[in-house]
């Protein structure tokens, strides 16, 4: 069942690693409901978060395809909610 | 002791440190120092291809054969874009090739100046990594680095852009010595423990009636033949393995069934549909293999073993996924697993087996080729096969007895890959004999490639299987779009006058008679070789599952007329 997954990124603050990450998202064809880019707390690393509009498998395999580009630190799956409770 | 070195030298250096003993490349403007570099390394000898795919293929299939990295070069613009193919071959097989393209200066990027290319843009789905060279500081630690990513867990291409100014710059430069950074021999994975995997999967094994062991080209990647057949031979599970795994497991030995999927032998993807565990080792269960996923293997646990955790569940579900490499997982499994037997299920298997049907007309049936090119070779020899029908002919008939002596373009499935891969097969078993199998149109897109064998020695067999058709695709109207022929029929030109232009021998085969002695010679021949086998125009692949279909209904024989 289609519901919404926020997946935050740490990832190294560098153009193409950013442009890796984003084309993990437009190659494995999901549908992104929002992209945000902004600092971490660590110099050098920025922080990536997204929601993707999934079933929650299709969800774990785009979290695992990050975790093989160079220059990503972590990936977490930090939320998921029922796409019908959504306001 | 630091040196002041410029980029081009620094690139040379570095290869020669990480071990590197080939690079097949073209010269071009923006790669210029680089080659002027190139002419005092006496230890990086150069390959000029015809074309940059081919140096691509060349380095793919080095890296094959040797399990190093192989190494292309080319120019920037059209040189970096002709290697797109072959890195997106290397990309899909985990292949670990590097590949360093030449720039425009820094001050030109993003100008569209003359032979400019976004070469990082293109390649970034296709790689592993790539750079793009801002600082010749940075230089050597990303040569270094892209070396060890190439071949490090599951492999792949890397692409290193070095803008042309950047390769004139000088910098200081801390030798390693040659070898001395370690990474010319694959370096180990991390693996994370998992003895709770291994041990369901034990568990899983002794409780099943009907096992498969299903083995994948990880398993020649990581070098498990041994571990592999410990555990086929403790567990007495009969043994599959994909187009890339085939020579992992010895095509004689009593548990070996032989490939599944779209062409697989009725009784491999009949065992496939009635087992109710499947050991996956080094595969990731491509649609190839599968056929339609939702009917694959409805009884079926699935047991996946894969060094990289995105393949796990990735196209079926599985009970136990085991993250690592497939030589430490299979020993760990082979120690622990219950040793047993499967004499019921093995003959249940064998009553899946059907006569195969009289699939070829006249006498020079494919079985009769690669039979007697097993004859010549003593089944010792690697053979490199194209995109096709051939391909599938070879994967079938061709018992092969050698660990990692079948090299095929299995994911992407690249037309052209045969010739120019064999020559890098070759550099990486120079002592051994290599065997290009091709297409008549596979062949003609890389024939060109003849002339960099001419030139640079590289005594590659090459056979081409004329059937006048792109017969893979002429099969497919023939099945599935009413026999109409539409653009498949090709043209050849007089391979045996092409080999004379070349100064190499050509043989035509025509019938059986002939066979024998023009392979035999063509194998013993000093220098390359070609030999052309006229074969029946409409032969057939069989059986067939039709793309998307379930593997419980293979296609066993044409159309009727008029269908
Ligand atoms: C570069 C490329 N273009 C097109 C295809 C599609 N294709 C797959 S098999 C095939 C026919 C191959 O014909 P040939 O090389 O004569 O080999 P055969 O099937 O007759 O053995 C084609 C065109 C491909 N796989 N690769």
């Amino acid at each position: 069942m289609p519901a919404s997954h926020t997946v935050a990124v740490l990832l190294d603050d560098a153009l193409l690693t950013l442009n890796r990450a984003v084309g993990v998202l437009r190659r494995r064809n999901v549908a992104i409901e929002h992209l945000a880019l902004r600092p971490s707390d660590t110099a050098g690393v920025s922080r990536l978060t997204f929601v993707l509009k999934t079933d929650p498998a299709t969800a774990d395999r785009v979290v695992q395809q990050f975790h093989k580009i160079v220059g990503v630190r972590d990936v977490m799956l930090v939320a998921t909610e029922d796409s019908t409770t959504e306001v | 002791m630091t040196e002041m070195l410029t980029g081009a030298q620094i690139l040379c250096r570095t290869l020669v440190e990480g071990g590197v003993d080939v690079i097949f490349g073209y010269p071009g403007g923006a790669i210029m120092p680089f080659y002027h570099a190139l002419g005092d390394h006496p230890r990086l000898r150069h390959i000029l291809v015809r074309h940059e795919q081919a140096a691509a293929h060349a380095a793919d299939g080095y890296a094959r054969a040797s399990g190093r990295v192989g190494v292309c070069v080319a120019t920037s613009g059209p040189g970096a874009t002709n290697l797109v193919t072959g890195l997106a071959t290397a990309h899909m097989d985990s292949s670990p090739v590097v590949a360093i393209t030449g720039q425009v200066p820094r001050a030109m990027i993003g100008r569209d100046a003359f032979q400019e290319t976004d070469i990082i843009g293109m390649t970034l789905p296709i790689t592993k990594q790539n750079y793009l060279v801002q600082d010749v500081a940075e230089l050597a630690a990303v040569v270094r680095e892209a070396l060890a990513i190439a071949q490090e867990g599951r492999p792949g291409p890397v692409l290193i852009d070095v803008p042309k100014d950047v390769q004139n710059q000088k910098t200081a430069f801390l030798g390693l010595g040659p070898r001395g950074s370690g990474l010319d021999t694959r370096a180990p994975s991390p693996n994370p423990q998992d003895p709770d995997g291994v041990r369901e999967a034990a568990r899983l094994i002794a409780a099943a009636e009907r096992p498969l062991l299903m083995v994948g080209h990880g398993v020649i990647l990581g070098n498990a033949y041994t571990e592999v057949r410990a555990l086929a031979e403790k567990t007495g599970i009969p043994v599959i393995t994909t187009l890339l795994g085939i020579s992992a497991f010895p095509d004689g030995h009593p548990l070996f069934l032989g490939m599944p999927g779209m062409h697989g032998e009725v009784r491999v993807n009949r065992a496939i549909q009635h087992a109710d565990l499947i050991v996956g080792i080094g595969l990731r269960f491509d649609d190839r293999v599968t056929g339609n996923t939702a009917g694959f293997a409805p009884r079926a646990r699935i047991v996946h073993i894969d060094l990289d955790r995105a393949e796990i569940g990735k196209n079926v579900p599985v009970a136990v996924g085991i993250v690592g490499d497939a030589r430490d997982v299979t020993r760990r499994l082979a120690a622990v697993v219950q040793p047993r037997t499967c004499v019921p299920w093995l003959e249940e298997i064998r009553e899946f087996t059907r006569p195969r049907a009289a699939a070829f007309r006249g006498d020079l049936a494919p079985e009769t080729i690669l039979a007697s090119l097993y004859q010549a070779t003593e089944g010792r020899c690697t053979i490199v096969t194209d995109v096709g029908q051939h391909q599938m002919w070879v994967a079938k008939l061709y018992p092969y007895r050698e660990p990692n002596s079948h090299i095929t373009s299995g994911g992407l499935g690249t037309m052209g890959f045969a010739v120019p891969a064999a020559m890098g097969v070759h550099l990486a078993r120079p002592h051994e004999t290599v065997w290009a199998i091709s297409g008549d149109g596979g062949f003609q897109m890389n024939m060109a490639e003849i002339g960099t064998m001419v030139q640079e020695q590289l005594p590659v067999k090459m056979a081409i299987f004329n059937n006048g058709y792109l017969g893979m695709v002429r099969q497919w109207q023939q099945f599935f779009h009413g026999k109409r022929y539409s653009c498949t029929p090709i043209w050849s030109p007089d391979y045996v006058k092409l080999a004379e232009a070349y100064g190499i021998p050509g043989w035509r085969v025509k019938d059986a008679a002939a066979l024998p002695d023009a392979v035999a010679q063509a194998n013993d021949h000093a220098g390359p070789a070609l030999v052309e086998f006229v074969i029946e125009q409409e032969a057939n692949v069989y059986p067939m599952i039709p793309p998307g279909g379930s593997l419980s209904e293979p296609i066993e024989t044409a159309p009727a007329a008029g269908d």
